[in-house]
């Protein structure tokens, strides 16, 4: 489990709407899965398997989030995501606007993103942790990633 | 996209992400080749997967917080093969003690650590006998390997493939934990150790953590799901398919 941290991690932060959020995610999922983790049927993937976990502890955390008159979506929202000291300014307001970007999408699009794309996942294997048919996932993939190319537009 | 091919956005997406069975792709890929607006799109599809990883990879890459990489180390109980193997350093082949000569003896050894535990819930005589100087499975030990599926709590943990195609399975008894390859002479033990005292919680941990990445060197692709245990059995273990 410590050798998947890192791309735990970075799920979050695909997920969440800033880098706090996303810390919190990952120790909330990690504490799940912890918990839980009689029911990880060895010989199946534990990646899949914790990716799952952390992604319904997500969308739980969403809902709760949204019940609570909350917006899903921050106006602030991904601005302090990418924010890694080192990067120079220029590289900094170009993945400022990535974080936003995805920050903006709709949950199922962003976290069918952030499995193919971020995570390297093949379609099948997200649409499984997402436990969504393969046409479910593509359709949600190629919706928010036309709006995320729109968004920060060619290049640039 | 122009309007008069039959390319989805869905399929395009796919295209670009390598997804597509080699047929379509090939179609595809013509319809690319004539159509510089396809092509474009395909482009804006890798380069937006590389516009995200350029984002979020340094995430992965930097340190991850003390806190949460403190609650795993704290509780590394669920083993790991995929850690195992990242955090194995190459290292030269380990004698295997038990081979010819030694397997007589190391047999009497294990005859007395598992054949006459309780805690195995193996009764019945020695789990263990030398054969043409290797160590092999008897009695309820064999019968264990030849039927139990494996699970996190059971006698067998694992199941694989080795890269001769033979079926190998991780087994945990008595605080001891090892390998066994099903041949011509039945389960041979290859790889055994010492778990560590039971009492000793982590390093029972660390010596069954051992013998998974002992496993992992030897499996040739994945471990086998349920399903491919069933067939398994079936099939007695025998190699091939």
């Amino acid at each position: 489990m410590l050798a998947l941290l890192p791309r735990l991690r970075r799920f979050a932060h695909a997920l969440a709407r800033d880098a706090a959020d996303a810390d919190d995610l990952c120790q909330s999922a990690i504490e799940r899965a912890l918990k839980s983790r009689a029911q990880w049927e060895p010989g199946t993937r534990l990646d899949s398997w914790m990716y799952r976990i952390m992604r319904n502890h997500w969308i739980d955390t969403a809902r709760a989030r949204t019940r609570h008159g909350e917006t899903f979506v921050g106006a602030e929202a991904g601005e302090d995501v990418g924010d890694r000291g080192d990067a120079g300014i220029e590289a900094a307001v170009e993945l400022g606007n990535v974080g936003r970007a995805m920050a903006l999408l709709p949950p199922e699009q962003r976290e069918a993103v952030a499995l193919v794309l971020v995570e390297g996942f093949a379609y099948k294997e997200a649409a499984e942790i997402l436990e969504i048919p393969m046409g479910t996932l593509t359709s949600r993939l190629v919706r928010g990633r036309e709006a995320l190319m729109a968004r920060l537009g060619e290049a640039a | 996209m122009t309007p008069k091919n039959e390319i989805t956005a869905e399929t395009l997406m796919a295209y670009a992400d390598g997804e597509l069975d080699a047929v379509t792709a090939k179609r595809v890929e013509k319809a690319v080749a004539a159509d510089p607006a396809l092509a474009e799109q395909v482009e804006k599809h890798r380069l937006l997967r590389t516009r995200l990883r350029a984002h979020f990879d340094p995430v992965a890459a930097a340190p991850a917080p003390d806190r949460l990489a403190a609650m795993l180390r704290s509780s590394a109980k669920v083993v790991d093969l995929g850690a195992a193997r990242a955090a194995r350093q190459p290292k030269p082949p380990r004698p295997v003690f038990w081979r010819n000569a030694g397997a007589i003896a190391a047999a009497l050894v294990l005859g007395v650590a598992l054949g006459l535990t309780s805690r195995t819930g193996l009764g019945g005589g020695p789990s263990f006998g030398a054969q043409s100087g290797d160590l092999v499975a008897q009695g309820e030990m064999a019968k264990a390997l030849d039927t139990q599926l494996a699970s996190k709590d059971g006698l067998v943990r694992l199941s694989f493939r080795n890269a001769e195609g033979n079926y190998c399975r991780v087994f945990e008894t008595a605080g001891r934990s090892g390998v066994a390859c099903k041949g011509d002479g039945g389960w041979t033990i290859r790889n055994y150790r010492a778990s560590g005292a039971a009492e000793k919680g982590e390093y029972r941990q660390a010596g069954s953590a051992a013998v998974m990445a002992d496993a992992q060197e030897m499996m040739k692709g994945e471990a086998l799901d349920a399903a491919g245990e069933k067939a398994a059995v079936a099939k007695g273990w025998r190699a091939g398919n």
